[in-house]
This record gives structure tokens, sequence and C-alpha cells, in this order.
């Protein structure tokens, strides 16, 4: 089933193509464009560590890191690696894992058909043995280890494991060294004829292509999956955080912290319809035209460095801000102190006429490029949305609404503070 | 196709090019001054960008600049500094979406290259001077920048690297300058560089995007028109020796893993056509992930996680860094240099030589889809000299033999070797 998904007011459209094989085809033909990008994407990422596709079966449970395991490995077939491949198409390639997606992707901006069919072939066809698992363990030891040496990386995840307390997203996305070693060549093909099932993936290509040729190529490499259902498994994750402050010291020159409030999340679409709307509030709340933003950096407590972004996947949702700071307990103590104040006092009119209008607009920048479209059209896919939503959800935003999720998802009292301090 | 550029002359020193293309959103105007980079005023130079992006004459609060930023939908101005070469480059951008897409009717173009204009021209002083407020506050947050190249220990890595390769020539200078410099900045030391920078510096601005360029073009010209300059004649040709011995320097710090770093010199490479196959012999050994440091040192031996090697036409540098565990450094150290040697004597094949061109190709053709790669390419052409097309360089490019990239390779000496080791274990955290 072909499908014209259109935006009036862009005057563009892309087609979503359910394709016999199950997966879901998204294709953004871009006029005047010399390349293209495609993106194969899984329903899996690092928080799925527990499932089952019997209702009646337990539940299975994989250590942490099988996902990024996954798709290092995913890369070795018997007959050579994809980058040797993709070597000889002249794409370039690449692939990561998320919280909640693993997704493999390419740039080119000749030889698109050859390189397509490399990336379809290789992501449906698993080849794993003892050999190449134990070999691999001791490539993502190394960069589990880079992270390990990496304050932004550090700053974030000892956020996440003060925020929560039994949610999987805590956890490193590599998992440890101490967990891949339990990573077996079995348990990854048991998770890949979950996971990697046609029905829980969808490929997503901008740009410069031919989408009848995807449709062609697609027909020829995919066989028809058996359909499922996979059940994921997530403890009951209470409302408070686990600790309030969490800190460790570094080779750092100055501190940098991480301040997070914890959202109570919903169903895939709420949360992303509710996380563009807490963009525009985060930008009245501390964009650089708040007098958040004006009181810190006129103190020296925030710099350019500065940022805050909203989270959210399955089955979680946050609000985080984060930098350097002489004095990380100050900005963060403003911060929260600011977020009580709007919720007194209500959300100025007039600024969010205009946070909305910056919102807006940096919605329509994504639509300049290849691959920020294919990874927009993604999100969207997976959230029940497609990518115009996320336009008309910023563009038409109303001042209620923000108000109401001011109200519903800032709360200070289920905050966490992440700092990470020089060694003395 | 956005493959071709037009640039002009319009004052003393200044350039305005132009690269359209109807198939963008967005336009974005860049400004890039240019001086040499010299150790004592590198640091006063690197803060002027963070003080025009504050706040100007007509707009003298910060806040309410980017509130109209904000009603501009979300148009990005940014000060940042660059380095090229032994060249220092102050640059101002703004960037805002096409006239098409303004919901109100809003002359967004027009309005972004007056901006530009104001940012650049008129800034906002007190007793003719920068303000001692915004003088304060960004000298500590140049203070801030610098430092934080430590946070980083990558980068850190390879700056230092960079910084015992070339010593006290300009080379070495660091795009922010130096701490102890930058704590002595004051609101006359900026302006006076602010002053120098308007006066001497090589100007070239860029536009680049969907819209009509005229605008911007007319109102820096008029703005240039209105000043005496006595600019630098910029050169780009440097003098690049071989390496004569190799320096070796180890330091520990509390980390996990290793990184070594190696800078290599290329002697000199005049001719385009040398350029073209040094750039295509450092993919072939280190620049993709079926090169031979990929491939072997990553892949074969299990030594690290990243090892790739780049080169840096401005300097005639070619560097090959990687994340090693410490103790293997010396393991990985010896293979970086077997895969090197056989590149000299050649012992790649035709495959190698025809996937590395068709990524470099790809890679050049991509350039023309986004208006950063379009800016970067550009400037870096102006700047060394040069006025080629992506398309122009994937003709020349893919025409370097084997015995081009093993000349290339013959040409490179290793100068310094810097290793970032872990303590071990007791003396760390």
């Amino acid at each position: 089933m072909k499908q014209e998904i259109r935006s009036q007011s862009m005057q563009e459209s892309y087609w979503k193509v359910d394709h016999p094989s199950g997966l879901t085809l998204l294709l953004y033909p871009m006029e005047g464009f010399s390349s293209a990008y495609a993106m194969m994407t899984t329903d899996y990422g690092s928080v799925d560590m527990s499932f089952r596709t019997d209702p009646l079966a337990d539940f299975t449970r994989i250590p942490a890191g099988t996902a990024h395991f996954l798709e290092h490995k995913m890369f070795e077939n018997e007959d050579g690696d994809a980058f040797a491949k993709y070597a000889a198409t002249g794409a370039s390639a690449n692939a990561f894992t998320s919280f909640d997606k693993t997704s493999y992707l390419f740039g080119c901006a000749d030889h698109f058909e050859e390189s397509l069919r490399i990336l379809l072939e290789f992501v449906t066809t698993p080849y794993f043995t003892p050999e190449t698992v134990a070999k691999e363990q001791g490539i993502i030891g190394q960069e589990i280890k880079m992270y390990d040496d990496n304050p932004d990386w550090r700053v974030l995840f000892n956020l996440l494991k003060a925020m929560y307390v039994h949610h999987p997203i805590a956890i490193d996305i590599a998992g440890t060294v101490e967990s891949i070693a339990d990573i077996t060549a079995d348990r990854l093909y048991e998770t890949y004829r979950t996971f990697y099932n046609l029905h829980n993936m969808v490929l997503a290509v901008a740009g410069s292509f031919s989408p009848e040729a995807v449709i062609r190529i697609a027909d020829e490499v995919l066989r028809p999956a058996p359909t499922l259902k996979i059940e994921r498994e997530f403890s009951e994750e209470p409302e408070t955080v686990a600790q309030k402050r969490i800190e460790q010291k570094f080779p750092v020159a100055a501190p940098m912290f991480g301040l997070g409030l914890k959202v109570r999340p919903a169903d895939p679409k709420t949360n992303e319809t509710n996380s563009i709307l807490n963009e525009i509030v985060n930008e009245v709340l501390a964009g650089d035209a708040s007098p958040l933003y004006r009181r810190l950096y006129d103190a020296g407590l925030i710099n350019s460095t500065f940022d805050s972004e909203t989270d959210c996947g399955k089955d979680f949702a946050a609000l985080i801000f984060s930098g350097e700071s002489k004095d990380p307990d100050r900005a963060a103590q403003e911060i929260l102190q600011e977020i009580d104040r709007l919720r007194k006092e209500g959300i100025d009119p007039a600024a969010f006429e205009r946070c909305k209008k910056s919102v807006y607009g940096r919605y329509i920048r994504m639509l300049n490029r290849p691959d920020s479209i294919a990874n927009a059209m993604t999100g969207a896919h997976f959230s029940g949305l497609d990518i115009y939503d996320l336009l008309e959800i910023a563009g038409s935003a109303t001042l209620e609404q923000a108000q109401c999720r001011l109200m519903e998802d800032y709360r200070t009292e289920y905050a966490a503070l992440s700092v990470i301090s020089p060694q003395d | 196709m956005s493959d071709t550029i037009k640039r002009k002359k319009i004052g003393d020193g200044v350039f305005f090019s132009a690269i359209t293309d109807p198939k963008f959103k967005s336009n974005r105007i860049s400004v890039n001054l240019l001086l040499p980079l010299e150790e004592a005023a590198a640091a006063n130079r690197a803060i002027v960008p963070f003080i025009l992006r504050l706040r100007n004459r007509d707009c003298p609060d910060f806040t309410r600049l980017n509130e109209k930023l904000c009603d501009l939908y979300g148009a990005l101005v940014d000060g940042d500094v660059r380095k090229y070469g032994a060249y220092q480059i102050i640059n101002l951008s703004v960037q805002s979406l096409d006239d098409r897409y303004s919901i109100d009717g809003a002359p967004l173009v027009q309005e972004c290259a007056d901006l530009a204009c104001k940012m650049l021209f008129d800034p906002y002083l007190e007793g003719g001077l920068f303000s001692e407020a915004d003088v304060r506050l960004e000298r500590q947050n140049l203070i801030d920048t610098i430092e934080s190249e430590f946070n980083d220990k990558r980068e850190y890595a390879v700056n230092k690297c960079v910084s015992l390769m070339f010593g006290d020539s300009p080379l070495a200078v660091k795009k922010y300058g130096a701490r102890e410099r930058a704590e002595q900045i004051t609101a006359q030391s900026a302006t006076d560089a602010y002053r120098d920078l308007l006066r001497r510096a090589a100007v070239e601005i860029l536009f680049i995007g969907c819209g009509d360029p005229s605008a911007a073009e007319t109102v820096f010209s008029k703005r240039f028109s209105d000043l005496v300059r006595a600019p630098i004649a910029y050169d780009p040709s440097l003098p690049v020796s071989r390496a004569q011995q190799v320096q070796s320097v180890r330091e520990d710090m509390d980390i996990t893993q290793g990184k070594l770093v190696m800078g290599f010199r290329t002697g000199q490479t005049t001719s385009p056509d040398e350029v073209n196959a040094m750039k295509m012999m450092v993919a072939l050994y280190g620049g993709t992930p079926f090169s031979r440091l990929f491939k072997n040192v990553r892949e074969k031996l299990s030594l690290c996680y990243y090892c790739t090697s780049r080169y840096d036409k401005a300097s005639g540098m070619v560097m090959v860094d990687s994340g090693v565990e410490t103790g293997n450094e010396q393991k990985a150290e010896e293979e970086i240099l077997r895969q090197l040697e056989l590149v000299r004597q050649g012992e790649f094949d035709e495959e190698e030589i025809s996937s590395t061109i068709l990524t470099i190709t790809n890679a050049l053709k991509s350039t023309v889809d986004t208006l950063n790669g379009l800016e970067n390419w550009y400037l870096t052409q102006i700047l060394s000299g040069c006025d080629e097309s992506p398309l122009e360089n994937v003709e020349k490019v893919s025409r370097v033999t084997k015995q081009q990239i093993q000349a290339a390779a013959a040409q490179v000496t290793l100068d310094t070797v810097f290793f970032l080791g872990a303590k071990k274990e007791g003396e760390s955290r």
C-alpha cells in the first residue's frame, strides 16, 4: 500500500509504503539535491532488556549493552563485512544505538541502488560465531573506556542514574565490560529474531533517489516476515528520583552540570507531542531571550555551552538543562526557582508567541537536509506521527497547551542534579 | 546546482561571494576577517566576535536582541574563531529561513543582512570602548573555552601534538590564544583589536542559500566604502620542512584509555596535483572504514576503537590519532608506521585505490547539499588560492595514480609522537 503524505504549507510531500515483507518504507525525494541518505531502523534500543513474543512464556532478559553489541556484529557477514562492501560503492556508512532505536545508515551521491541493496542485505542477514563475539568484546571494551573518559557523557549518565530507580535508561547504552562478557552468539540470534523482524522496522530515505527503485530493491531482497507482537517489560518506576544529587571528580578544567526533571511518561504519540510543546516552554524558561538566561549569563553561572533539551522514549520522558558552571549548585537552584516562579505567575503571552516562532523555525530548517529528514521521519513514525505533524504541533501550539505542560511536567520536587567537578 | 561561486571585490581587501541554490529553505551570511596568527594578539582578537554577538548600538540589550532573533523564526547568530594554517579567522554569521517561510511576511533576508552588518560595524560602545561589563564576561568565557580543551582528552592530545610539532611558529598558536594572554584582556585592548581587524584584516563574506544575495552585497559594500583601510596581503603559502628527528613525549593522567597521536610533516606540496595525491594517500592509509589503519590496527589487532589519519593542507601536516589501552601504545605505533611503509612500497591494490576514490567522490558531491558543506568548501578554496568546485575536484582526484600515492607517502616524515597515558592502578581514582 502506497500513501502520499502532503504538507499544504510547505508544498512538499513524501511516500509511506507498507511493503509486503512487513517493512515500512518512508520515501522523501528532494528536488535539486545531489545526495541521498538512507536509514534502516529497528524499534529496539538499550532499554529493551526484557521482552517476550509469546504471551504465555516467561520474559527473556538480556545483558545490558546487547542492542549496541548487536549493532556492531550486524556489519559482519559470512562473506565479509559490510564496510568492505560499501567500499565498492563509495557510500559513507554508519550505525548507532540509542535508548530505544538501532539505526543503520548510509549517505551517498552515486551508486545509491547498490548501496541500498547492501544495507537491506546485511541488516537482514545475521551471522554470529563464538569467535567473532569474543573479538568484538575487545573492541567494545575500548569504546566503553573511551566514553568513561568523556565528561559530557559521564555527566549525562550519572544524572540518569540519579533520576531513575529501576528504568534501564540509567545504564550506559554500550553496557559495561562485565555485562557484555555475558553476551553469546546464541543470545544475539534470539534477540535478532525478535527485534529485527521487518514488522518492527522502518526504512527512511531522503534526497536524490527514485522511490520506484527503492520498492523494486526491497521486493528483490526482502522476504516476508512472520507477524509478531513484542511485549516489553519495564519495572514500575516511581515518580521520585533515586537521589537528589550525584557528583564525580574528573580531570576537567571547569565544573559541569546536568539538571534533570523527571516527567511522567505517556504513550509514544503523547510523549512526542508533549516533547515539542516542552521545547517551547524550555525556550520561554531558559532560552537565550529569557530573563533567567540573562541572569545566569551575567552572573557568570553559565556560558555558551548551556543547553536545554526535552527527551522522551519508551516509558520515559525527561527535561534536561546542562552546561559548564563555576557554581553548578547555584545555577541549578536558580533554574528551579525560575520554574517555580513561572508556574506561579504563568507564561507571558508575548514570550510564548516569540518562542513558538523560534521552535517552528527550527522544525522548518530540519527540512533542509536529507539526513535530518530521514531521522525525523523515523522518529515520528515510531511515535505514530508523520514529519509534518511535528511542524504542525509546533506551529499551532497554544498558550494553554504550554501552560498545561508547565504545570504537569515541570515539577521541581522530581529534579536531580549531576555534577562533574575538577580533581583537586 | 549550487556548483558555482560568484566572487567579487566590493572594497579594499574585501570580497563578497555568493553561492545560491533554490533547493535550500535558508540563507546564511558568513563574515570572515583574516589576520596572521600572532601569539601576543590572538586572544584579544578571539574575544571580539563574542562581544559583537552580545549587542550592538541599535539593540544595546542582549535580551532584546535575542527576542528579535526569536521573532525572525529563530535566526541563528554566531560569533566564533577559526584557524587556517598560520591565519586566525574571526567569524560572524547569521542564518535564517528564507522569506517564503515567513508567516507574517517579514523580509528575513534583508533583516539578517542588516543585522550582520550592524554586528560588525556598529558595536555597542561606552566612551569609545567596548563595555567593561561585556569584556569582563566574555574574558571569563574565553578563558573557560581555552581551558575546556582539557575536558576532551582526544582533542587535548591532538592539540598537544600540534603544539609540540610547531614549537614557536605561528602554526602552533591556538585559535583562541593562550590563557595568560586572555587574562590580560581589557576593554581598551579588545577595542583596539576590533579596530585593527576592521582596518587590516583580509575580508571574505559568503552568502549561501536560496535567496537573493544583492541586499547583503549592497549593504556591506556601502559600509566598507566608508572605511579607510590598509588590508594585509593574504598569502597562504608556508614553508614546510621535513622532520629532522622524532620527538617522543608522554604524559600521564587519571583516565581509562590512552590517546596516541602521531604528527607527520608532508614537506612541500606546491602543486594541486600533489595536494590531491596527498589527500588520496591519507584517505587510503587511515581515512575510511576500509583503510589500512582501520582494517589492521582496529579490526585485525583489536588495539583500539578508533585509529584515523587526516591531512591538513594549510599546515602541511598529516596526523594519526588513536585511542589505545595503556601498555599497547608501542604495538600500535609500530603497526601504524608499518602500514605507512607498506603504502610507500606500493603494497596496496587497485581495489583500494578505486574504493578510496569512490569515497572521496561521494563526500565531495555531498558537500553541495548543505549550507555548512558549501561554506567550508568554498572558504577553503578561497583561502588556498583555488576556485575549484567540488565536482571539478572529483575529476582531479579520480586521476591520481598509484605512483603518485606512493610518492606522497614517501614525502611524509614522522615528527612527533605524543602519548597521553592512564596512570597505573593505585594512583588513579
